[in-house]
């Protein structure tokens, strides 16, 4: 039974008992392949069927999700819950599914290749272990994660829609000494040169900085590597769905289309319509078709992103953007600028480029106060020069001024996707201008 | 549950496929989920996500397979795929992966709350977030409430495990949490945010035993004052008294996840990080004085962290982590346990059927010392209190971490006095567990979800301590 099956069943043994049902089913066969010290460390597999619903009765509102195996076994779960849905009031949220349209197809996001290394991934974390030992690395730990998936989408207003596509995760951290270099790359299709490049870049940066720099806590001019764009974007494009806005986890509460909230040079789109990039889905989790759509335009907000409920709260139309309750982007595009990473260096009299980050928490999201800890490799810039490294520096700023301080972007992009940019990024190198870094001084 | 047959074949057919060891563990979460905005249901929610995870070790490689689908074909499908997957790997392991000797338990135990979660109704439910709302909003004199979203989970977690060193555990834990993120508003001082948690296991009585609403009541009326009249912290070095909270979050982030041995050896380079930790360092490195005793337990009852055997099988038991200061003793599964030439200490966990099991934390906490509030307070010329706080984060091996204090205080000749907003605690691990100069006597534990591995596994754990004096602190201030 494939997930259209599924849903078709779900939806057609809950339709009588409900006002409005939307399902949604991911059929997925994946697997993920760990390494560390330079050797497997485990092989994982996942063949799953997850069923998520969303049930409307009498204005009141229940989101379900299962993975239980079987269309049967939802349809017993639901009777479990049935009796307390109507026991409670009308939730602001509750709208009616969208009438059923027929969204534009969206080709090329399915690639055989990927589905045929699914059951021997081997060959390719060879290569891409061999590309980073190769290139300088000691030791390297990562993942390589080769997966399918069917979506199917069934509504009560009618719509009954499913695409395949296939994904390749894959992230590698290249350690010698006490340095480390990290890269990594996402996308529908395979191509084993860019699982290499992950491997050779990664170790790559090991030869960019010989000697320990000083460090002292100040604001300074950065340049932020795409895997720091793509992690602080991932915090800033989910802060802009309006459920965010709703519950208070976000900067932009209080902001309109319009208002000015990074440098003019600065465009942020949503790009679920992208083949290339994992997150695709030519139609969100309503059923409604997508779109590409800048979230930041030229510096200046431009959407939100909405399902149909939220977008009822906030009177205006649905951007494509389900999830329930919480809309969500698909794939995140930075525009690209016009310089290079070097030129970039060569502009910093004092200044970081900070090439990897982790564990970015928040003080207050409404005022967007934020710190994330830099990882891998922080090269010391003076004079328009690599002067050597730093480690573990920390931002710590507003993501408001982060981004109303970046002054160049690099013209080319990197599409990456790891363990922290859990969406799917296309970003480039970016500068920004006095930026807080802060570190334990002993 | 599942039928335990199920199970006992995929482990015969995994060794009768040349596994050495194999492992069939049936894991069952149950969700129910309440979420409220400024006193409104937004919406009800279950999730309800069970099935088998096959592990194998097959010629020193390990290979992990998972379904959602609980006839024998499936199962069996899964036990074939993680052998001949793992198998194909095999020639790629320069360090075959081997398991230690732990002994395995054979037993089933169950959490009975005192008042059952199904008698906990939805109206219940909602009608503790629509008091606790308008207690809130109630409380405030001059800043308005902005926004006040309240969510109520309860979680029946069931596992049966089974493998072919002889484990055979059943188990059953239900656990309930209750959280709430509110943001207080003063045109001319900005705003300030909360989020506020409360979790165990057990059952609905825990509700009556936190008191919600008084301790949000409370919590907004003290935040109003830091919005209101809160003053930057001290510049010069000063005495920091580091409330319970935060040092429940200081010893999971600086001696749970630095000493979790798969991290020391390196499994989790690439993703949650390494550890300041080296193998050689344990039981000879001197990380802080003699209030450095950091303790990890399972078996605490009621803790949110809960278990007494693990994902492995093998019994839990307390653990000191630090030791009057010393490195003492990491937390293992039999892998690492393996490595380390030693036996696993119970600390396998995984976050639900599809997740393999790797060292975790529990319960985490610093040992208490024997003062009072008062006592910690007394002879503090100046210096700062701080009791809670929102933004935290710790470097990728555990030795550089910051916390950003949110109801906080100044301390002036010895006595609590005027609110400080946002002081940056940012120190090395080393310093902060040298630094110690007094532990108070009551230990409190807060709910967490501690995340760890890839894909991400998400597991329940409380952490907790006393109150701390630490001496000789700089204070920053946030952006």
């Amino acid at each position: 039974m494939n997930a259209r099956d599924v849903a078709e069943r779900v939806l057609g043994g809950l339709r009588e008992r409900f006002d409005s049902v939307v399902v949604k089913v991911v059929d997925r066969n994946a697997a993920m392949l760990k390494i560390w010290n330079s050797q497997p460390g485990v092989l994982q597999m996942w063949r799953d069927i997850s069923v998520y619903l969303l049930l409307g009765k009498q204005r009141r509102l229940t989101v379900l999700e299962f993975e239980v195996g079987s269309p049967e076994e939802v349809l017993d779960a639901v009777r479990r819950i049935e009796d307390y849905v109507t026991r409670v009031e009308e939730s602001e949220l509750y709208a009616e599914p969208p009438e059923p349209r027929e969204p534009a197809p969206l080709e090329g996001g399915y690639d055989r290749r990927v589905v045929d290394h699914l059951s021997d991934p081997k060959p390719l974390a060879e290569a891409m272990v061999s590309s980073a030992l190769s290139s300088g690395a000691e030791r390297v730990a990562g993942t390589l994660e080769l997966g399918e998936v069917e979506v199917a989408v069934a509504t009560s207003r009618g719509f009954d829609k499913s695409y395949r596509k296939t994904e390749v995760v894959t992230h590698l951290r290249s350690l010698r000494g006490e340095l480390s270099g990290h890269w990594a790359w996402g996308s529908t299709q395979l191509d084993v040169g860019a699982v290499e490049d992950v491997g050779s870049r990664s170790a790559g940066f090991l030869e960019l900085a010989k000697t320990k720099a000083r460090f002292t806590p100040g604001r300074y001019d950065v340049i932020l590597s795409p895997l720091v764009v793509g992690n602080l974007l991932n915090y800033v494009a989910s802060m802009a769905s309006g459920m965010a806005v709703l519950l208070g986890m976000s900067f932009l509460l209080g902001k309109s289309a319009g208002d000015a909230v990074a440098s003019e040079g600065f465009t942020l789109t949503d790009a679920p319509r992208d083949v290339t990039l994992p997150g695709l889905a030519p139609f969100d989790d309503e059923g409604v078709e997508t779109y590409n759509k800048p979230i930041i335009r030229a510096g200046r907000l431009a959407s939100l992103l909405h399902n149909t409920a939220t977008s009822r709260m906030f009177k205006t139309t649905s951007t494509g953007n389900a999830g329930w309750t919480n809309p969500r982007p698909w794939n995140l595009v930075v525009e690209p600028g016009s310089s290079t990473f070097e030129e970039m260096v060569s502009e910093v009299r004092e200044g970081y480029a900070i090439m990897n980050n982790w564990y970015t928490r928040l003080q207050n999201y409404v005022e967007g106060q934020f710190s994330t800890v830099a990882r891998d490799l922080v090269l010391a810039i003076r004079g328009g020069s690599v002067e050597g490294y730093v480690d573990r520096v920390r931002i710590a700023d507003r993501f408001e001024t982060l981004l109303k301080s970046i002054k160049a972007m690099s013209r080319e992009v990197y599409d990456v996707s790891w363990w922290e940019v859990r969406i799917p990024t296309r970003a480039p190198y970016v500068l920004a201008e006095s930026i807080n870094l802060t570190k334990p001084m002993a | 549950m599942i039928d335990e047959g199920l199970l006992v074949s995929a482990v015969e057919l995994a060794t009768s496929r040349g596994a050495t060891y194999a492992e069939a563990r049936y894991q069952e979460d149950v969700s129910d989920f309440v979420l409220m905005r400024n006193g409104r249901v937004l919406s009800l929610s279950t999730s309800v996500v069970r099935g088998v995870g096959i592990r194998v070790l097959v010629g020193g490689s390990l290979g992990f397979a998972a379904t959602d689908r609980l006839d024998r074909e499936s199962v069996n499908a899964a036990v074939e795929e993680a052998v001949s997957r793992a198998r194909a790997l095999a020639p790629l392991m320069k360090r075959p992966i081997e398991f230690d000797e732990s002994r395995t338990g054979r037993a089933s135990y169950e959490v009975v709350p005192k008042v059952s979660l199904e008698d906990l109704g939805v109206e219940e439910r909602v009608g503790l977030g629509r008091e606790a709302y308008k207690a809130v909003g109630g409380a405030l004199r001059e800043a308005r409430l902005a926004v006040f979203v309240f969510g109520v989970r309860t979680h029946v977690q069931r596992k049966l495990i089974v493998s072919s060193d002889g484990a055979y555990v059943r188990s059953a834990v239900p656990r309930i949490s209750v959280w709430a993120n509110f943001v207080e508003h003063l045109p001319e001082r900005g705003t300030i945010q909360r989020y506020a948690d409360f979790g165990a296991s057990g059952g609905a009585e825990r509700l009556k035993e936190w008191r919600v609403v008084e301790e949000l009541v409370q919590e907004a009326q003290s935040l109003e004052r830091v919005l209101a009249s809160g003053v930057e912290p001290p510049k010069e070095e000063v005495e920091v008294i580091v409330g319970s909270e935060i040092i429940g979050l200081v010893v999971h982030e600086s001696a749970g996840h630095p000493m979790e041995a798969d991290r020391i050896l390196g499994r989790e380079a690439a993703q949650a990080g390494e550890s300041y930790v080296k193998p050689e360092m344990i039981g000879k490195f001197r990380v802080g004085n003699e209030y450095a005793t950091v303790i990890e337990d399972p078996t605490i009852p009621g803790s949110s962290g809960f278990y007494l055997y693990d994902d492995e099988g093998v019994p839990a038991r307390a653990r000191y982590l630090y030791r009057e200061g010393l490195l003492h003793e990491p937390l293992h599964n039999r892998h690492t346990a393996k490595l380390f030439g030693t036996l696993s200490n119970g600390a396998a966990r995984a976050m639900d059927y599809s997740r393999e099991p790797i060292p975790r934390m529990s319960n985490t906490y610093l040992k208490p010392g024997d003062m009072s509030f008062e006592e910690l307070l007394e002879g503090v010329k100046l210096g700062v209190y701080m009791k809670s706080y929102m933004e935290w984060n710790i470097d990728d091996i555990r030795w550089n971490q910051r916390y950003v204090g949110l109801e906080s205080y100044l301390i002036v000749d010895g006595e609590i006095s005027r609110p400080v907003r946002n002081p940056v605690l940012e120190l090395t691990t080393g310093d902060f567990y040298s630094k110690i100069t007094g532990a108070g006597k009551q230990l409190r534990f807060y709910p967490g979800t501690c995340g760890k591995g890839e894909p991400s596994q998400g597991v329940p754990v409380w952490y907790g301590g006393p109150d701390v004096r630490l001496s000789k602190i700089r204070l920053g201030v946030a952006a």
